[in-house]
């Protein structure tokens, strides 16, 4: 199993955020978490990437909101919950995060390089030559500044940054969230590409249509609560998911 | 043309106050209000290694830079981390740390005649009838390979990189592997071996005594503030705006308006455009 979470709970305050939750991530999957808008989506994503400590730790500084993490998250067998999110990183294990967070006054390629951060210049040429195989479009806009292109392109490059960090488990908070059909489907191509490179994928929708036919399996999670689960056809026969997430 | 000549070496001297805390301003968000004392125990550091040490100017300069940045590097991790993400915490311990630098030295006798640095080049040149002396050729040349240096190391260097990452945006930053506080301690660190940097040349252009860094620590603010305090091109646009403004003044007016020129220009600026002319935020301001 690439990763084991078991029975997290997260409480903002006293607020419950994630009520005792359970998924599994086998190697070369893409698995979805689907939800609607407060579900827990962001949360989940952001405990198992790590940057809810960093988050934790600014709310602590500063006497602000509580942040309670309890549970298991093993990342290839090993005990992850409290390790801080640039270890989680040399790990593999990469959080793409919601709405496309780009370097916005950089242009496409400083972008991929400050995302590099950690790699070997030639390792780094290397995988910015990969993107630019994955989204040719990015190689045409590599002098533009991340702050002047699209919602599409920003989120091509948003993944393309996460790329740079090699990931080995990807996780994409809601990376259609926004963007029209057309390059929903193409973005949805593509994340089964990246699959396909060896690179295991856990992402979260609140609209699963655009993604369903590169998923493996699922979960369905509402107010932080695991409701369902199951794989592509499974979620695809279920009236509740198909109505609430499907729009069928 | 004497306005012009003099009026570029007051600019480049103002940039060389501000770059440092601009610096750590624009990639880590904190307002390093111990900068101007930093700036003095540079020339208190190099006066000592040089005098006391008896070292040459040649290899006291770069301890100095080392010493200060380790100094800046220790400030944060030693005091700043505890208070990293509160504005007001930040500004009253940088602060706090700065008015202690400088009572230090103000206590030890750090003041008085014989605290003067040697000039590096002894002779003038003249460029359109104007005379210069060695030691302000040597500031703008400083100036303008500060300048340089930095663009590269910003733009082609991984630690660069991650500085501007950093700077842009931290929550992505850190989701790559960039890790905020190694990051901001290396802002703070060379920061502090910029001021460093600035005392070393233009410090033996006139006396040391520790006040000077409250003033140094003024000039900075001003430059920041005016030109945006994340905008490298607005903090060289304001340290000419100010400069050019401040040897008018001095020339035409009188020499105490040396100080009150910056003090004026951050209240207009406030007042007028309270995120600096090519700033894009609005912190500081509301910190100060």
């Amino acid at each position: 199993m690439m990763l084991e979470v078991k029975n997290l709970l997260v409480f903002f305050e006293n607020a419950l955020a994630l009520n005792d939750l359970s998924i599994e991530v086998k190697p070369g999957e893409i698995v979805a978490v689907l939800g609607s808008n407060s579900a827990g989506k962001t949360t989940l994503m952001n405990t198992i990437s790590g940057l809810i400590l960093d988050r934790k730790k600014k709310e602590d500084r500063r006497n602000g909101e509580r942040i309670t993490i309890m549970g298991e998250i093993r990342y290839e067998g090993m005990e992850i919950s409290q390790m801080w999110p640039s270890k989680r990183v040399v790990q593999g294990i990469v959080l793409c995060q919601e709405r496309h967070p780009v370097f916005r006054d950089s242009d496409v390629l400083e972008n991929l390089k400050i995302a590099g951060y950690l790699s070997t210049r030639r390792a780094m040429r290397e995988r910015i030559e990969q993107i630019f195989r994955i989204f040719p479009l990015l190689e045409r806009l590599k002098r533009r500044s991340a702050g002047l292109l699209s919602g599409g392109e920003q989120q091509m490059l948003a993944i393309g940054i996460a790329l740079m960090a090699n990931p080995r488990l990807l996780l994409m908070d809601e990376p259609l969230l926004g963007l029209s059909p057309l390059m929903q489907a193409d973005l949805a191509r593509a994340i089964a590409e990246i699959c396909r490179t060896g690179i295991t994928i856990l992402l979260s929708e609140q609209f699963a249509r655009p993604i369903m036919p590169i998923v493996d399996r699922g979960y369905v999670i509402e107010n932080g609560t695991l409701v369902f689960s199951g794989t592509r056809d499974e979620l695809m026969d279920n009236p509740e998911v198909k109505s609430a997430y499907l729009g069928l | 043309m004497w306005l012009i000549v003099y009026g570029i070496i007051s600019s480049v001297i103002l940039a060389l106050y501000a770059v440092g805390f601009s610096l750590t301003y624009g990639v880590s968000g904190l307002p390093n209000f111990a900068h101007g004392a930093l700036y003095i125990l540079g020339g208190y550091a190099i006066w000592n290694l040089m005098n006391v040490a008896g070292l040459s100017i040649i290899a006291a300069a770069p301890l100095t830079v080392i010493t200060c940045g380790l100094l800046g590097f220790g400030l944060y991790w030693g005091l700043l981390l505890r208070v990293r993400g509160i504005p007001l915490s930040e500004l009253v311990v940088t602060f706090a740390a700065g008015v202690a630098i400088l009572e230090l030295l103000t206590w030890s006798g750090f003041y008085g005649i014989r605290y003067s640095l040697p000039v590096f080049w002894e002779e003038s040149i003249e460029i359109f009838s104007v005379v210069i002396d060695g030691q302000r050729i040597l500031v703008l040349a400083t100036g303008v390979a500060l300048v340089i240096l930095l663009h590269l190391f910003v733009r082609h260097t991984r630690t660069g990189l991650a500085f501007r990452g950093l700077a842009q945006n931290e929550r992505t930053a850190l989701s790559v592997g960039i890790e905020a506080d190694w990051i901001g301690s290396l802002s703070v660190a060379m920061g502090s071996g910029l001021a460093a940097v600035a005392a070393v040349v233009v410090l033996p252009l006139g006396m040391m005594e520790a006040t000077i860094g409250y003033e140094v620590l003024i000039y900075a603010l001003a430059v920041a503030i005016v030109g945006g305090l994340e905008s490298t091109t607005g903090m060289v646009l304001a340290s000419f705006i100010i400069g050019f403004a401040q040897t008018a003044a001095a020339r035409y007016i009188g020499p105490k308006w040396m100080i009150i020129v910056p003090l004026a220009a951050i209240v207009l600026v406030l007042v007028v455009r309270p995120s600096g002319l090519l700033g894009k935020f609005k912190e500081l301001e509301e910190r100060v």
